[in-house]
């Protein structure tokens, strides 16, 4: 018998992270430039709600207001730090040497390991909005690694395209975990199959509408299931926008 | 509880990784230093979160690491 949780957007921890002030050293860019963090977990107590999913301990619909909003250089360990752009630009600096310019569909997934620094960067006028994942490894203070990846919206089209682990095409990351993309744009059925009934699927609508093992999910809802074999989803025949985040629990 | 195992520890705010048998020398956390005897105000070197707000794991290391201090 399966098991699930849903949570409804206006459920989700809600923060706006201000370039001036106590923040200032954190949130950079111009004075009026903030961060709008809508968080699905939360980092321990620092939020109420779920802690976290399988290895999932981050997934925040996040959006970089005014010109050199950013989160400015900072240090990261061991987290598997992965950014999803939904619109607007956003620049990421690492210190592997990365310097990249990320626009819609595009993706990065970047293994924190012994150590890194990143930058998270929106140098123009249009809003960038972002879904940003974060996942503990499988093993600590690994050697750091950061690839890029592009979703092709009409390559992608009405199938799920897997984005992040062992699947082919995917970005290989260092945990029993999977990130994919559906978008659809007709009434139809997709059967989600996990790697096991040990491992549970997060599906986060984007946009749209979907049917999600019996349950609605409008524009920002999500779902959480485990102990299934599969798990069924129906589209309508608005487009509708998915994330699946599947994790070992 | 001398028997107990030696634990690790992870920051949620940045990652940065604690484990207590290799202790923080560099910060004053010689080896062998439980959790529970650091202070409940001591927060992570590299960003500041809290003690409260770290994640005990049971996650083992990447080949090669941890890369320990030389002994002296």
């Amino acid at each position: 018998m399966s098991q699930s949780f849903t949570l409804r957007a206006a459920e989700r921890g809600h923060e706006k992270i201000l370039s001036t002030g106590p923040t200032a050293s954190y949130v950079g860019g111009h004075p009026d430039a903030f961060v709008t963090r809508w968080s699905s977990f939360n980092f321990h107590d620092y939020q109420s709600g779920r802690p976290g999913f399988g290895k999932i301990r981050v997934f925040g619909d996040e959006t970089f207001n005014h010109p050199g909003c950013s989160y400015s250089m900072h240090r990261h360990h061991n987290f598997i730090i992965s950014a999803f752009v939904l619109s607007g630009t956003l620049t990421h600096l690492n210190t592997l040497g990365d310097n990249d310019e990320l626009k819609a569909g595009d993706f990065y997934a970047f293994s924190a390991g012994s150590g890194g620094l990143h930058e998270e960067l929106n140098l123009k006028a249009e809003p960038m909005k972002a879904i940003y994942l974060w996942m503990l490894p499988n093993q600590l203070l690994l050697p750091p690694s950061f690839q890029m990846g592009h979703f092709d919206r009409v390559a992608g089209m009405n199938r799920i395209t897997p984005l992040l682990g062992d699947q082919a095409g995917a970005i290989p990351v260092p945990q029993d975990a999977r990130v994919s993309r559906l978008v659809s744009d007709e009434p139809n059925t997709f059967v989600y199959r996990p790697r096991s009934p040990a491992h549970g699927v997060y599906a986060f609508v984007l946009e749209g509408e979907m049917r999600c093992d019996g349950t609605l999910l409008g524009s920002r809802d999500s779902k959480g299931v485990w102990a299934a074999d599969e798990i069924v989803c129906k589209t309508g025949a608005a487009e509708t926008d998915v994330l699946f985040v599947e994790t070992v629990l | 509880m001398p028997d107990e195992p030696l634990k690790r520890w992870i920051c949620l705010g940045c990652g940065f990784s604690y484990d207590e048998a290799i202790g923080l020398p560099e910060h004053g956390i010689p080896p062998g230093t439980r959790w529970t005897e650091i202070p409940e105000d001591w927060s992570c070197p590299d960003c500041g979160t809290p003690k409260s707000r770290f994640e005990m794991v049971e996650i083992g290391y990447a080949a090669g690491q941890p890369s320990l201090p030389l002994a002296a």
